[in-house]
C-alpha cells in the first residue's frame, strides 16, 4: 500500500470505535461502522492532512466513499489536481 | 406555576453539581461547610489585556476519567465543557436516585438542561480558528457543540429519556426555570421523572471581554452584601436535580431527599439590568403560596445574592416586601461567596445547596461579609455556616432582564 493509502487508512482508523488491522483497499466503509458523524469527522482530517478540500455533502450518496480504495483514489485525484492547478500557477 | 389546580406531588431523589468547590455533591457539600472560596486568578487562555483577572473556574475536570463510562453517547468527550458538566451532573444525580438506565418507561421521562449561553468557548475556538488562524474549516463538531441544547441531548441520549427534552435560556434564572418546568411536568400528569437543571462554562476571552464592558464584574471577589461588595465573579459549572412523582419515587422505593413544594415565576418587564421590587416579590410570594405555606415558615433562604451593587440591596428589599417581620429572622446566606456565579447553572447548583442543607441541618454561609452593606440589614449568616432545624427552604435565581424564579422545598413527605 502506498503512502496516501497508508495515511487514509490511519485517519480511518482513528474515527473508528474499534480500529481493526484487516482494512484493505476493498474494504466497504459500512463494515467499519463509520456513521456520518464520524465521515464529517474523516473527511476534516483528510482535508487537513493532505491540503486538499474534498466535495463532499452528508446528504448525497457518494461513489467515493464506497470503499477504502476509492476514498484513496478520490484523495490522490484531488492531489494530482491541486499540483496541476499550482504548476499552472 | 399551578394557577390554582391542585396536581401530583413532586420530589427530588437525586442531587448532582460539578462546581469550582467540588466536582461531586459530597465534595462541593465539604467545601460549603468548610467555607471554602472557588475564585483563583484566571487561567487557561492568553489573558492579552484583560482587566479582570480572577473567576471560578473549574479546572481539575477531566471528561475522560469523570464520563468514561459513558455507553449510549458515544461522543460527549468530544462535546463542549458546559455539555460535560451537565453530563457528569447528570450521571452521579441519576446514581443517587437509584434509577436503572436506560429508564424503564422513556417516553414518561423529560430531561430540561438549560444553559444560558451554550457552547460559547467552542463559538470563541471557531472564530479565532477562522478569523486569526485563517484556517480554512472550523472542527466538524463545532456546530453541535455550540447548540444551547446540546446538553440535553447528551444527557437523554445517555440515560434514553425519550420524553421532552430541551433546553431553558433565561440568563442566571436558567436552571430554576428548567427545575421549574421540569416539576409542572410531573405534577400535570405528562411526565414521572424528570432530569432538569443547567451547565454553564463560557470563560473565555471573549466572554471576559464582554462582561468587562458591562461593568458588573469585581476584580477581587464575590462577597454578596458586604459593604466592599464590587461586581460578581463568573464561574464555571452544573446543577442537576433528578425529580419524580412522589407515587413513581414510592414505588421504586427511592430514598426521596425532599419535596418541591412551590415554584414561583414573574418577569420585571422593566428594564434588561435594572430590577424591580414586584418581580421578585410576586417569584416568591408565587412559590410560598403554592407551597401551601406562610412565610414565616420559610426557615433559610439561598438568595442570588451575586455582589452587585444593585441585585443584593434590591433582592434584599424584595425579601423583607415578602416576608415583612419575619425576613429579619429568615437565615439567608448567598452560596455564591463560594462557587462564585455559574450564571444560567446558578439555580441548579444552589438547589442542590439548599436540598444538602435541609438534610444536613446546617444553613451555609457568606463568606467574605465582614461588613454589611447599605441598605443590606437581614441575617445573611456571615462567614461561618449555621447548625439549624431547616423544614421549608427557599431558592431565589433573579436574572437579567428582569427573568425571575423561585423554589421552595419541604421535607421528605
Amino acid at each position: 500500500m502506498d503512502e496516501v493509502a497508508t495515511k487514509v487508512i490511519e485517519i480511518l482508523k482513528k474515527h473508528m470505535k474499534e480500529p481493526r488491522d484487516d482494512i484493505s483497499l476493498d474494504t466497504q466503509l459500512t463494515d467499519l461502522k463509520i456513521e456520518s458523524l464520524d465521515l464529517a469527522m474523516i473527511v476534516f482530517d483528510i482535508e487537513d492532512g493532505f491540503g486538499i478540500e474534498i466535495p463532499y455533502n452528508a446528504n448525497e450518496e457518494v461513489e467515493a466513499f464506497k470503499t477504502v480504495g476509492s476514498v484513496v483514489d478520490r484523495v490522490k485525484s484531488l492531489i494530482a489536481a491541486k499540483q496541476a492547478s499550482a504548476a499552472k500557477a | 406555576m399551578s394557577n390554582g389546580k391542585p396536581g401530583r406531588r413532586v420530589v427530588v431523589t437525586g442531587l448532582g453539581v460539578v462546581t469550582p468547590i467540588g466536582s461531586t455533591v459530597p465534595e462541593f457539600w465539604a467545601s460549603l461547610k468548610a467555607g471554602k472560596s472557588g475564585v483563583t486568578p484566571l487561567a487557561g487562555f492568553p489573558l492579552d489585556d484583560l482587566k479582570i483577572l480572577i473567576a471560578a473556574q473549574i479546572k481539575d475536570f477531566d471528561p475522560k476519567q469523570r464520563l468514561k463510562h459513558f455507553k449510549r453517547d458515544r461522543i460527549i468527550t468530544l462535546a463542549d465543557r458546559y455539555s460535560w458538566f451537565a453530563a457528569a451532573a447528570a450521571d452521579e444525580a441519576i446514581k443517587m436516585a437509584g434509577l436503572e438506565m436506560p429508564l424503564a418507561d422513556p417516553y414518561r421521562s423529560a430531561c430540561i438542561i438549560g444553559s444560558g449561553a451554550g457552547g460559547l468557548t467552542t463559538f470563541e475556538t471557531a472564530y479565532r480558528d477562522l478569523f486569526i488562524h485563517n484556517k480554512r474549516a472550523t472542527h466538524p463538531l463545532t456546530l453541535l457543540r455550540i447548540i444551547g441544547s446540546s446538553a440535553a441531548a447528551h444527557v437523554g441520549i445517555e440515560f434514553g429519556v425519550k420524553g421532552p427534552t430541551f433546553a431553558t435560556c433565561s440568563a442566571c434564572s436558567t436552571a430554576t426555570h428548567a427545575i421549574g418546568i421540569a416539576r409542572d411536568y410531573i405534577r400535570d400528569g405528562m411526565a414521572d421523572v424528570a432530569i432538569a437543571g443547567a451547565s454553564e462554562s463560557v470563560i473565555n476571552y471573549g466572554t471576559m471581554k464582554a462582561w468587562q464592558a458591562l461593568h458588573v464584574l469585581s476584580p477581587e471577589g464575590c462577597f454578596p452584601f458586604a459593604k466592599k461588595r464590587n461586581g460578581t465573579v463568573l464561574a464555571d459549572g452544573a446543577g442537576i436535580l433528578v425529580l419524580e412523582s412522589l407515587e413513581h419515587a414510592q414505588a421504586r422505593g427511592a430514598t426521596i431527599l425532599a419535596e418541591l413544594r412551590g415554584f414561583g415565576m414573574a418577569s420585571d418587564s422593566q428594564d434588561m439590568v435594572k430590577p424591580t421590587i414586584e418581580g421578585p416579590s410576586v417569584a416568591m410570594q408565587t412559590a410560598i403560596e403554592e407551597a401551601g405555606i406562610t412565610p414565616d415558615q420559610v426557615d433559610y433562604l439561598n438568595a442570588h445574592g451575586t455582589a452587585t451593587a444593585d441585585n443584593d440591596i434590591n433582592e434584599t428589599k424584595a425579601i423583607k416586601n415578602v416576608f415583612k417581620d419575619h425576613a429579619y429572622k429568615l437565615a439567608i446566606s448567598s452560596t455564591k461567596s463560594m462557587h462564585g456565579h455559574p450564571l444560567g447553572a446558578g439555580g441548579g447548583i444552589e438547589a442542590v445547596a439548599t436540598i444538602m442543607a435541609m438534610r444536613e441541618s446546617w444553613a451555609p454561609p457568606t463568606i467574605g461579609l465582614d461588613e454589611p452593606g447599605e441598605g443590606c440589614d437581614l441575617d445573611y449568616i456571615p462567614n461561618v455556616g449555621r447548625e439549624m432545624k431547616l423544614r421549608y427552604a427557599m431558592s431565589n435565581s433573579l436574572a437579567f432582564g428582569g427573568l425571575n424564579t423561585s423554589l421552595v422545598f419541604g421535607p421528605a413527605p
